[in-house]
């Protein structure tokens, strides 16, 4: 093993590129010398979460409210919320009642007319805060009169996804608004969580979703549709090419990826009943972009967003959080309870891979050196300041980093036996849908055990649902309300 | 139009203090939540406009002065898509000029380079502008785009939207003349910083991107193939520890079913120590890594334990081989990665 640490080389070529990357290795470096003086932040065991620091940080933004700078975010209130309430989620923090009956009525107030959430009391509908309107109300809300769940109008959200479906398979971010696939993503979970993905909803959205895998492996922000249409509108030619627009990001790459996943469901009952060749993404090219993104010791191992760009805590979860999301899709890794060392020596050594593609020990130590504000929240890198959405994505990406969430084979099995559809209507496809939906999305569990604390137990932060960046209650619990199931408990493994 | 003045004016008065918006009703924004969590702390011009904003909203107003206030509120949070989308309905209700707006979002999008509903908005623009009703000249409206995207580029290279509007951009005028002057630009970008993957993303997209609809027979498709291959060559000697050059190399590889094994002769230099050159032989179509290179660069063992193990056979051994040392030596940050890419080898999945 090497033990110098290198920065990156730059073959004596300076660009700007190099340039700010080298300033950045300083930075880094720079943190982890002072961090490492400071007997507060490190131990002799190693960082420590300040966890406090950061509930703070939270409770501040929650009850005092954010400054004028955060004037840019008033088009995404729910956002604010979304990663404020999960932030206590996964700091394991419970919520008083009364706060979260305000945050209820908050949410709720950003309910459009027309279905689907705004970004603020009065905007329009939009994809983007439906998910954190959503997602904000599976951690505070409850069923029952004022609880926000059964204030939802189901039927008035499916009517407007329905009215922003474009013909390529695509969805509009809002009426008149762009196509991206972060829309994409909030509607798909939106649409699991609420039980509202039906065929019809979703039908080209697989197609459209490979189609914006770019050459590096990873995902643009869309592609462009126009020449695989006819003059009607319609796909006429689906050879033609659908370039994908914009360079692979982490952003898109985690939310064409989770979309993906979630269309598994509808592309596993359809595809085949229909007769219809399944449409396929590059798992392989997925994996290498995804594990190139991992910065180098330099950089303390945290995550870049794209090719040649800077490390920055968001993509601990993004781009961290992704590869645990598709490994664990793909079942790598799994074997590893079933084989067991068959007198493993010499080549077969090597198979004895461990539990995941990146390195879970790095990431937690770029989020708990370069992620932490000394004053609370957590940030990009240093020495930038702590705000609301790094503090959310570097506390996922160091719960996706601690924790081994993957489907668990017997709590799928559970979860199918526990199934209860009172109409009986298993021969139908949509019927059969909805069935994976539930089952697929639950069936994601932490396997115990394999958790891994950089820098001991008391940095240990919750597990989450990496599909939905909810923890797993949560996403239980809204799911099992409107799919009218009954969980089954979780036992120790059969 | 007094819309587009708004700017010069140093303290606007309060939409609450002006006599000609007294018939609109201002609608608060928390009217019916008593203490709503996570305020934020908005100036009061901005609480103003947004309170009249939600009051015209209301009543369905679409009228000039609605371009003066949402043009305000742009100009407060350009992120505020309500606002974009209603001043988007409203020029259309009013028939505003189009180029009129188009000139003012010049302006607005200097300023706000990061922000998604900037760029859209100019796509909703163009797009009306050069629809068959309105009949301005498609490639006329769409060179001077690509004039003014350049130049914010020229400011930040990497700015994804302008980046995707663009692709979007070429791909939608789809006009030869257009995309002819695409790759010298890319080429002085790149001259500037081959680093910058946009750019790189870029070339891929208008080389590549329009596959079978560039019209290119095979043979000139084969030309361009050896032309690309030719230039990323180069990048990569100029500068070998540059995952974006490598990338491009593997992307143009695999579209074109190109076995990757065709590289070897130029991969191996980069994947040893540096060696003097023994004599003044130049391959130029094999371009050797400088003394200046950090070697072996990592990219380069990637791709060849890549063109290994696709070759098969006793490729798989090397590939092994090479996966270790990136592993245990050349980049360690990836053990596990390349640990299960040893793993998947031997199971016989060429991956
Ligand atoms: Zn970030």
């Amino acid at each position: 093993m090497t033990s110098a640490i290198h920065p990156t080389p730059t073959d004596r070529y300076p660009t700007a590129t190099s340039t700010l990357q080298a300033r950045t290795e300083h930075d880094i470096q720079a943190r982890l010398e002072a961090h490492k003086a400071s007997p507060q932040e490190h131990t002799p065991d190693g960082p420590v979460l300040q966890r406090n620091a950061h509930l703070q940080f939270l409770l501040r933004n929650l009850v005092q409210g954010f400054p004028a700078r955060y004037m840019s975010q008033d088009a995404s209130q729910p956002w604010l919320f979304f990663w404020t309430l999960q932030g206590f989620s996964v700091l394991s923090v419970g919520l008083d009642e009364q706060t979260r009956q305000r945050s209820i009525n908050t949410i709720m107030a950003l309910q459009h007319p027309l279905g689907g959430f705004g970004g603020g009391p009065g905007q329009s509908p939009h994809l983007l805060p439906t998910y954190a309107s959503v997602c904000a109300l599976a951690i505070v809300g409850r069923n029952g009169d004022n609880g926000g769940w059964d204030q939802i109008d189901r039927k008035k959200m499916y009517d407007l996804f329905m009215s922003l479906k474009q013909p390529d398979g695509s969805f509009l971010v809002s009426h008149h608004g762009e196509v991206d696939v972060r829309g994409i993503y909030c509607l798909l979970t939106v649409a699991t969580l609420l039980d509202i993905l039906t065929p019809e909803l979703v039908a080209g959205t697989p197609e459209f979703i490979a189609s914006c895998q770019t050459y590096e492996g990873g995902f643009g922000s869309a592609s462009f549709p126009d020449w695989a249409l006819a003059n009607d509108g319609q796909i006429q030619d689906a050879s033609a090419p659908r370039p994908p627009l914009g360079e692979a990001h982490g952003g898109y790459t985690f939310c064409a990826a989770a979309s993906w996943i979630l269309l598994q469901p509808y592309v596993k009952t359809y595809y085949p009943a229909k007769g219809l060749p399944t449409p396929t993404i590059n798992y392989a090219g997925l994996l290498r972009w995804l594990t190139q993104m991992q910065g180098l010791e330099i950089e303390l191992g945290g995550f870049k967003g794209r090719t040649n760009k800077l490390v920055d805590g968001c993509y601990s979860w993004w781009v961290g959080g992704c590869v645990a999301l598709v490994e664990g899709f793909l079942g790598i890794g799994k074997s590893a309870e079933g084989e067991g060392d068959d007198g493993a020596d010499g080549e077969h050594a090597w198979a004895d891979v461990d539990d995941s593609l990146f390195s879970r020990k790095a990431l937690q130590e770029y989020v708990l050196i370069a992620g932490q504000h000394s004053a609370g929240g957590l940030v990009d890198k240093p020495p930038k300041p702590a705000d609301a959405y790094h503090t959310l994505y570097c506390l996922s990406g160091l719960s996706a980093a601690q924790h081994h969430v993957v489907p668990s084979d017997d709590r799928r099995a559970d979860l199918l036996k526990a199934w209860q559809d009172p109409t009986d209507s298993s021969g139908d496809l949509a019927a059969q849908v909805r069935k994976l939906a539930f089952v697929d999305t639950l069936c994601w569990k932490e396997d115990e055990g394999t958790a891994k604390y950089f820098g001991g137990a008391t940095n240990r932060v919750n597990a989450t649902h990496l599909l939905t960046n909810l923890t797993a209650t949560h996403a239980e619990g809204m799911m099992a309300h409107f799919y009218n199931q009954t969980l089954p408990r979780k036992g120790a493994k059969a | 139009m007094s819309y587009l003045s708004s700017e010069d004016d140093v303290a606007p008065l309060l939409y609450c203090e002006r006599p000609e918006w007294q018939d609109v009703t201002p609608i608060s924004q928390y009217e019916a939540v008593s203490s709503p969590i996570a305020p934020i702390f908005y100036t009061p011009e901005y609480k103003d406009a947004t309170n009249y904003f939600r009051g015209v909203v209301k009543t369905g107003e679409t009228s000039e002065r609605v371009l003066e206030l949402t043009e305000r509120i742009i100009r407060m949070n350009p992120a505020h898509y309500s606002a974009w989308q209603y001043r988007y309905r409203t020029l259309l209700a009013t028939n505003a000029p189009l180029d009129v707006e188009l000139k003012l979002m010049d302006q607005i999008a200097a300023h706000n380079m990061k922000t998604y509903q900037v760029w859209h908005h100019r796509r909703l623009l163009i797009t009306q502008l050069t629809s068959a009703s309105l009949a301005k000249d498609p490639v006329d409206t769409a060179t001077a785009e690509l004039e003014f995207i350049g130049n914010v580029l020229a400011l930040d290279t990497k700015n994804y939207h302008t980046w995707s509007y663009r692709q979007w951009l070429l791909a939608h005028f789809d006009d030869a003349g257009l995309w002819l002057g695409e790759l010298p630009y890319v080429d002085d970008l790149l001259l500037e910083d081959v680093r910058n993957n946009s750019a790189w993303h870029h070339r891929y997209f208008v080389v590549f991107g329009r596959g079978s609809r560039s019209q290119a027979t095979p043979a000139e498709e084969g030309e361009v193939l050896q032309r690309e291959i030719r230039y990323v060559k180069d990048k990569i000697s100029v500068a070998p520890n540059n995952p974006s050059a490598w990338n491009y190399l593997r992307g143009i590889l695999e579209y074109s079913n190109t076995p990757f094994s065709t590289l070897l002769p130029f991969t191996e230099p980069y994947t040893r120590a540096y060696v003097q050159p023994t004599d003044d032989v130049v391959d130029l179509d094999n371009p050797k890594p400088s003394s200046d290179a950090t070697l072996p660069c990592v990219a380069a063992l990637d791709f060849l334990a890549e063109a290994y193990v696709r070759a098969g056979g006793d490729g798989v051994g090397k590939a092994v081989e090479l996966w270790k040392q990136l592993a245990n030596e050349h980049d360690t940050m990836r053990k596990k990665y390349w640990e299960y890419r040893i793993k998947e080898a031997l199971e016989g999945k060429t991956n």
